[in-house]
């Protein structure tokens, strides 16, 4: 076996080193789900409103990042993008690496968001958008108010896994020398060869943090599709006397009844 | 009022409308019959412009909007001075009752938040449903759905409301309270068109009936007179494949 002999005292040891990178892996999660978002709003656009050229360029890049590995996309644009800049007189050598990587991971969920959002928009029936027009709603506030709630909720499952998966997508990282938690993780591998003692933490904070996450948005979830449940007027009447579903359902996930009602 | 003019409307290839005229007069409760594919919810929805006409002209009150060049602001102005009632409720699933009715009082007539809500409240209690004011259209039975559809078309005050089979997808049980708030509606003077195929309500509550087939009026008249002795042969047929026990006296 490669490495130093295992020693439990590392494990304490190397947590507290190893969260001290947890803020630049959550900065990389965090903002390439935003920058995703917007990246993945434009580009769903052509293809929900069929506009004629727009819609098969996002074609090809939705199919291009769903279609490649992120390691391919990491080098490619770290290496790729600043020779292509080059072309036009931009030098950007002096910009930080955790740009790029930042870029990588956006269009990255850039490309699933966007078929996430088309995907949502879809299932909203047709008859909500016609009601709110019938009432005189304009294509924007039909949009906003109407269809895009539902599409979120309908979508919201689909975005916790893209989220998780960009956490843990966030490791590779390392590969292009960014200290986030991986990373810092393979310097202390360098100096110590302590390997089973700094992974079993990386995978211990991975995993928390993975695991609040997903709760975080069953949540949100249920707070978002509320209007889907059927039984709050029986739920109401008889108090806690029948458990009702929802009420199950907070109590299991450990929020005061009501929580999730507004 | 309510003034359609030539009236075409294809999908594709197939011509659902053919020159429809029909002129609708203020306070005038419309009922429209005909077998199923005929165009009348087409013809419903090209009123709204929910579906664009390929030819004619649309006219509600002082404003005409023609069909062969609609501006986006004409086709606003047309679906403001109506409301509609959905066959299948078509209720915004994400919002409760009175957000429901409230929705377009807020957002597309910019009333105050409490004078939408006062209004919606009144309306919504019109409707039999004042205690429901915060279930969410999951909640409610096919006819409370449809009510609160009622009720969001109604609080808009709109000069006309189109209703398109509204109660063709209730349980038989639930159609009565539907049909009930409809009516009184009716009687307030409201000008409404009304696709349905419940014959007891287009003889009690219609000043005209219009009976389509094939994208054409075939004929229109009073209902007495429709329901009694229809003019044309394929009216004589409808009425009697949609009421078996048509001999009823009058
Ligand atoms: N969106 C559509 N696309 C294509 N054909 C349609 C569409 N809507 C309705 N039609 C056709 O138009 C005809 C009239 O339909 P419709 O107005 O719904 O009739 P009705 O309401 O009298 O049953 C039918 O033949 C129907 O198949
Ligand atoms: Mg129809």
């Amino acid at each position: 076996m490669p490495g130093a002999k295992f020693d439990i005292a590392y494990l304490f040891d190397y947590f507290p080193k190893l969260l001290s990178t947890l803020n630049v892996t959550l900065t990389i999660v965090s903002l390439s789900i935003l920058f995703g978002l917007g990246v993945g709003f434009l580009v769903a656009l052509p293809r929900l409103y069929k506009i004629p050229v727009l819609r098969r360029l996002s074609e090809v890049y939705v199919s291009f990042f769903r279609g490649t590995p992120i390691l391919i996309q990491l080098f490619l644009i770290y290496y790729g993008l600043p020779e292509m800049l080059k072309l036009v007189h931009i030098d950007v050598t002096r910009t930080p690496v955790l740009v790029f990587v930042v870029l990588t991971y956006s269009l990255h969920a850039g490309a699933f968001i966007s078929e996430m959002i088309r995907a949502g928009v879809t299932a909203v029936d047709r008859g909500q958008a016609e009601a709110a027009y019938s009432v005189g709603m304009n294509g924007y506030q039909t949009f906003t108010r109407i269809v895009l709630p539902q599409a979120l909720a309908i979508s919201l499952p689909v975005f916790a896994n893209l989220v998780i998966a960009t956490l843990k997508d966030t490791s590779l990282a390392f590969t292009l020398g960014v200290m986030e938690m991986t990373g810092k993780a393979d310097t202390l591998i360098t100096l110590g060869q302590h390997y089973i003692e700094t992974y079993i933490d990386l995978a211990i904070i991975y995993f928390v943090i993975s695991f609040a996450l997903e709760r975080l948005f069953r949540l949100l979830e249920r707070r978002l599709l509320r209007h889907e449940r059927r039984e709050r007027t029986a739920g109401k009447r008889f108090g806690r006397n029948v458990p009702s579903l929802r009420g199950l359902l907070a109590e299991s996930a450990g929020v005061p009844k009501g929580g999730a009602g507004g | 009022m309510i003034r359609l003019r030539r009236i075409t409307k294809f999908f594709g290839r197939n011509q659902v409308l053919k020159d429809i005229d029909l002129t609708v007069e203020k306070g005038e409760v419309v009922v429209i019959l005909g077998p199923s594919g005929s165009g009348k919810t087409t013809l419903l929805r090209c009123i709204n412009y929910l579906e664009k006409p390929n030819a004619g002209e649309v006219a509600i009150g002082e404003l005409a909007v023609d069909c062969k060049r609609p501006s986006k602001k004409d086709i606003q102005a047309l679906r403001r001075k109506t409301a509609m009632v959905f066959q299948h409720y078509n209720l915004f699933k994400h919002k409760t009752a009175l957000e429901n009715v409230m929705e377009g009082l807020v957002v597309v007539r910019k009333l105050a938040k409490e004078e939408a809500r006062e209004r919606s409240v009144r309306v919504l209690e019109k409707v039999g449903l004042g205690d429901k004011l915060d279930a969410y259209p999951s909640q409610l039975s096919g006819g409370q759905q449809q009510r609160v559809g009622i009720a969001r078309a109604l609080a808009l005050e709109p000069e006309a409301i189109l209703f398109d089979e509204p109660t063709s997808a209730l349980d038989p049980e639930r159609v009565g309270e539907v049909l009930e708030v409809i009516r009184n509606i009716a009687k307030e003077g409201i000008t409404m068109i009304v696709v349905t195929h419940e014959m007891g309500f287009a003889r009690d509550v219609a000043n005209r009936v219009v009976f389509m087939d094939g994208g054409v009026i075939v004929e229109e008249g009073d209902p007495k007179i429709i329901f009694s002795r229809p003019k044309e042969e394929r009216t004589r047929q409808f009425l009697k494949r949609i009421t078996p026990e048509a001999n009823y006296s009058i």
